[in-house]
């Protein structure tokens, strides 16, 4: 590894993959590629594939001086990557994101393959999100085909697209969790034990799920004997055929919110319209004050306050800790061919921690992009009462993020805060209130702005870190 | 000899199940070309350009 007193360093997540690693230096993203590496992006080039929208845009950019020290072996060609906003990661995405990320990867590969490249591996890792847009970022994947070689990453697309998506298609449990769990995601044996008898009649399944299983159980200790065999008898026509089958099948997976959240997400809160007018024009003259680079709308919901965000900022993180209304919104976003607006689904009371190798591979969102405006607007009731958060600390917490702030308090009268609070016993979460409340923002923030609203149980902060 | 040198283990079940699975498809294609046929030999389709043959990825869906 390079000293640590220079900019340059390797993306601790890029190392699985010999032939390409990811590094960074100053602000840029490159791609350090090996000889056999190198050979494989020329290839690529000579296609035209690199213009395609679908594909992080990339060229050569060879006199990188600040690699010098940072792999083992000097690289045969070194490729620059524009920059994805935020990073973001599969257990983090709603269904059709998952859905539309595996769309991205199959196409691209039958793409490929009428050139006679493949892609190297299928995971979603691969993919990120420019606002509602998926775009594929590991051009170290693709590779020349090789004769006789069947789908290598087969097995890969299962375990991390097909059995997630089918998990919360056919069961209707939600994926996030399992894939946060594994990072490789669910196994074959795995899914077969999720499935049930009936399931097996579900197109796709006995194939995919039960005879996946059962074979790679029997052909578990014979892995030469079955690479000659396959090679002898594997064509690219089995290869393209089974792509396009896979295709048809992601295709056929589909996931809707309950019928509560529809309804709920087209008129949301329990305001009067003049609070909510109020609240609009209150986010707004913070949001076009100046020119903020990254937005985080936390507890985002339907994303009205994302949208007024995205008006002054360059890109809006949008998370809210229930799927219904953040997979609403992306297909939303989706259809307006948004590039803006990113929107996650994780629960702020057990945020995305680091995973993977040495907890480096994958990373907790403030590592990935501290925000310079957070807006968190009725949200501390429910991380205060029902995730009993003390306030102090979810506010310590904003302070740690150095970030500027719209914050909505709503007070033990307001009907939503009575309803969380109607189940809890009697004289439990004494914090919960205005004043002491004012007391831990004061502290750490120089209070800009603050407004109640007409109903009289909401109040809406601006505020800037002290000392900036 | 020259082996499949991929970082990635493609795993020996899952590339059986390709050839299974491909198989199966070429089956269905097959079936399908002749089941054609005879439906245009009992006068029950009329005539048409017959598909051509390299089109193994369409309709693998009835396997």
């Amino acid at each position: 590894m390079g000293t640590m007193a220079d900019t340059s360093a390797l993306e601790p997540g890029s190392f699985r993959d010999p032939e390409s690693r990811v590094f960074y230096a100053g602000d840029e993203v490159y791609r350090a590629l090996s000889a056999d590496g190198l050979g494989d992006f020329e290839a690529l080039a000579a296609t035209g594939l690199l213009d395609d929208p679908r594909l992080i845009g990339t060229r050569r950019a060879d006199d990188v001086s600040a690699l010098r020290g940072l792999l083992v072996h000097e690289p045969a060609g070194v490729l620059r990557h524009e920059r994805i906003p935020f990073v973001s990661y599969p257990y983090e995405w709603t269904f059709s994101m998952l859905k539309d990320a595996a769309l991205v990867q199959l196409d691209l590969l039958l793409a490929a393959l009428e050139h006679d490249l493949v892609l190297k591996d299928s995971t979603p890792y691969n993919v990120q999100f420019r606002g509602a847009t998926p775009q594929f970022v590991d051009i170290g994947s693709f590779e020349r085909i090789r004769e006789g070689e069947p789908w290598v990453g087969y097995r890969q697309f299962c375990m991390l697209y097909l059995y997630p998506l089918l998990l919360q298609s056919a069961k209707g449990v939600p994926f996030q969790p399992w894939l946060r769990g594994a990072i490789d995601g669910i196994t074959p044996g795995q899914m077969r034990g999720l499935m049930s008898f009936r399931d097996r009649f579900r197109k796709g399944v006995f194939t995919n799920v039960f005879l996946h299983a059962r074979l790679e159980k029997r052909y578990a200790d014979r892995p030469d004997q079955v690479k000659q065999e396959v090679k002898r008898v594997f064509k690219k026509e089995l290869f393209v055929a089974n792509v396009r089958k896979m295709r048809k099948l992601v295709e056929r997976q589909s996931w809707d919110p309950p019928e509560g959240v529809w309804t709920a997400y087209g008129e949301r809160n329990s305001y009067t319209d003049d609070d909510a007018a109020r609240k609009d024009a209150f986010v707004r003259e913070v949001a076009t004050s100046r020119e903020w680079g990254l937005v985080w709308d936390i507890g985002a919901n339907n994303g009205r306050y994302s949208r007024i965000a995205a008006e002054g900022a360059r890109t809006v993180v949008a998370v809210d800790a229930d799927q219904g209304p953040v997979e609403l919104l992306y297909r939303d976003l989706r259809s307006e061919g948004d590039e803006k607006i990113l929107t996650l689904t994780m629960n702020l009371a057990d945020p995305s921690p680091g995973l993977g190798w040495r907890g480096l591979e994958r990373r907790s969102m403030p590592e990935r992009g501290t925000p310079d405006l957070v807006l968190a607007l009725a949200l501390i009731h429910h991380v205060a009462i029902s995730a009993n958060v003390p306030v102090k600390e979810f506010v310590d917490w904003l302070t740690s993020l150095r970030t500027a702030l719209v914050i909505e308090f709503p007070t033990r009268e307001d009907p939503m805060v009575k309803k969380l609070l109607a189940p809890k016993r009697e004289g439990l979460h004494p914090d919960y209130e205005l004043g002491f409340f004012e007391r831990c923002l004061n502290e750490a923030f120089e209070v800009d702005r603050s407004e109640r609203l007409e109903s009289g149980t909401r109040v809406l902060y601006y505020a800037r870190p002290k000392g900036r | 000899m020259t082996t499949v040198l991929a970082y990635l283990d493609p795993g020996s079940g899952s590339m059986i199940l390709q050839i299974i699975a491909g198989g199966l498809a070429a089956v269905a294609v097959t079936a399908k070309l002749y089941w054609n046929r005879i439906l245009r030999f009992l006068r029950i389709r009329k005539d048409e350009p017959e598909t051509s043959k390299t089109d193994t990825a369409q309709g693998t869906d009835t396997a």
